[in-house]
């Protein structure tokens, strides 16, 4: 009798403790859905939502702070986007703050980013209207991919026309560059070039010791002239003729 | 008919036996039919289980005492494979997931992948291995030594002591062992995880939380009603209705009871996912 009631009590802890563990884990599951805490409604218009999808996380300054509540086309180019958002950041969501969708991480399901406005306007409030920004389209990154793509392709074309005519020696620069008689009569100018460089500078040697010379003896002959001068003009200075200057 | 059913019920022999085949070696209808009239009894068996189970008197004590034989008893066995299970499938995952530069997503897929999927199909087949053949071998050595025949002849409805108490308590046993042994799976995974690398508790179980939705946790549950009350049941149906008198009677009883078991286990989570599927679209 004993030991069935201790099965019993045994019974009891172990269905208590495995509800508990769902319980608890429900609880934590849906609050991670702002299911059990105190949430408030905004909306956006996409013209494409991009694979958004009811139940995904809206991310606010890297934080993971509400989620996607709906998703309703409105008309041919606009669906609009219900977001429930935790109360406790409503006070830090401004009304110029821009929603956009993105991913998470590369391959990443898709998500709802609320990014800071430029000015300093109220804070959002209940079922206010978020602006939003259109998402990238990975279609419309590949289109232009495929065009840059395709300018290369085109770049690289030519660059393999004009080295295969530079390399037969084809225009100016192949010439230039693949002639040898060319380059044969330009090492010659060089040399030529060389060589009367050297005659030039011999030149100008010669020339600066002839001039060194002829500025010497110029300078003797200026001064003994110039001490011949003195002389004169002293005795012209003593002599009576002068006399009254 | 209904005459030939339970004629059926009391003359069941070995299948390889009764297997009939014609000259030219193709099975002959017969086989057919009794595959038809092994099904007619195994619903009528099930039709019985809720006619007994609503009808009093109820037979409480042999339901706690089942629920914790069947229940209790097998926990430290689910919760040894389950740790282990979850260990292994997370040592097994990290060299594909670091390939990719992913290994920061290895919490949150084994939680997935044990809670959506694993944890539950692997703790029926255990469960149909430890319960579904000892209530299999149980009922049969009842069967064999006439205890069931006895039990009639004392007025005791045997079908609602018997069978009624250990499929209600298989099924709501096994949920519960399931949400022990996802949790102690997942415990095993973070230690996993934990060998190499170095991440912890809180920031573990906030991916894991952050991942599940209650569409990954309801349905995974909800299966395993169905799990432990075809494990119970068929356990219960293969013991009932042994053969009398035949040679290895209790053995092929549990055996049948483990492989029909396991296999409705797999039947009923295909079913589950292609509903699930169904409702997600």
């Amino acid at each position: 009798m004993k030991k069935n009631t201790t099965n019993k009590i045994r019974l009891g802890i172990f269905v208590s403790f495995g509800i508990a563990i769902l319980i608890v884990g429900l609880y934590f599951i849906g609050e991670k859905q702002q299911m059990f805490s105190d949430t408030f409604h905004i909306s956006g218009i996409f013209k494409d939502v991009a694979d958004l999808q009811v139940g995904s996380n809206v991310r606010f300054l890297g934080i993971n702070v509400g989620t996607v509540e709906n998703i309703n086309i409105v008309s041919d180019s606009s669906v609009s986007v219900e977001i429930l958002i935790d109360e406790d950041t409503q006070k830090y969501i401004k009304k110029d703050a821009i929603a956009s969708i993105g991913s998470e991480g590369l391959m990443g399901n898709k998500i709802l980013l609320i990014n800071t406005g430029p000015g300093r306007e109220k804070e959002m409030e209940n079922n206010d209207i978020i602006k939003t920004t259109p998402p990238i389209n990975i279609d419309e990154v590949l289109l232009s991919l495929k065009t840059t793509i395709d300018n290369t392709s085109s770049i690289t074309k030519d660059l393999a026309l004009i080295s295969n005519r530079i390399q037969s020696g084809k225009g100016t620069i192949g010439m230039l560059l693949m002639d040898e008689s060319l380059a044969q009569d330009f090492n010659t100018g060089l040399h030529n070039l060389s060589e009367g460089s050297a005659g030039l500078k011999n030149l100008m040697e010669d020339a600066q010791i002839s001039f060194d010379k002829n500025f010497d003896s110029t300078l003797v002959n200026l001064r003994e002239s110039s001490e011949g001068f003195k002389i004169l003009m002293d005795k012209a200075k003593s002599s009576w003729l002068l006399w009254g200057f | 008919m209904k005459k030939r059913i339970l004629e059926h019920f009391k003359n069941r022999k070995d299948k390889e036996e009764t297997i009939p085949k014609n000259n030219s070696g193709i099975i002959s209808h017969s086989v057919f039919n009794k595959f038809f009239l092994e099904v007619a009894s195994i619903t009528i068996f099930t039709l019985r289980f809720f006619k007994e189970a609503i009808k009093p008197p109820y037979e409480i004590n042999e339901l706690m005492k089942q629920s914790f034989l069947i229940g209790f008893k097998s926990l430290s066995l689910v919760a040894v494979t389950s740790f282990i299970l979850g260990l292994v499938l997370t040592v097994q995952s990290r060299p594909t997931l670091a390939k990719f530069g992913a290994e920061s997503m290895l919490p949150v897929m084994v939680a997935v992948s044990i809670i959506r999927e694993i944890g539950p199909v692997i703790i029926a087949l255990i469960f149909a291995g430890k319960v579904g053949s000892g209530i299999g071998a149980e009922l049969a050595s009842m069967n064999v030594t006439e205890q069931i025949d006895a039990m009639q002849v004392s007025h005791t409805n045997p079908f609602n002591y018997l069978v009624v108490t250990r499929v209600i308590s298989a099924t709501f046993m096994l949920p519960l062992l399931v949400i022990f042994g996802d949790t102690i799976g997942l415990l095993g995974s973070y230690v996993a995880v934990n060998i190499k690398g170095n991440v912890s508790f809180s920031l573990f179980f906030s991916q894991i939380f952050q991942s599940l939705e209650f569409m990954d946790v309801f349905p995974a549950i909800l299966k395993t009603f169905f799990f432990g009350f075809a494990i119970g049941l068929i356990g219960c149906y293969n013991g009932y209705y042994a053969n009398k008198g035949t040679e290895g009677v209790v053995g092929k009883a549990a055996n049948s009871a483990v492989v029909y078991a396991s296999l409705m286990v797999f039947v009923i989570d295909m079913m589950a996912v292609q509903i699930l599927t169904l409702f997600q679209n």
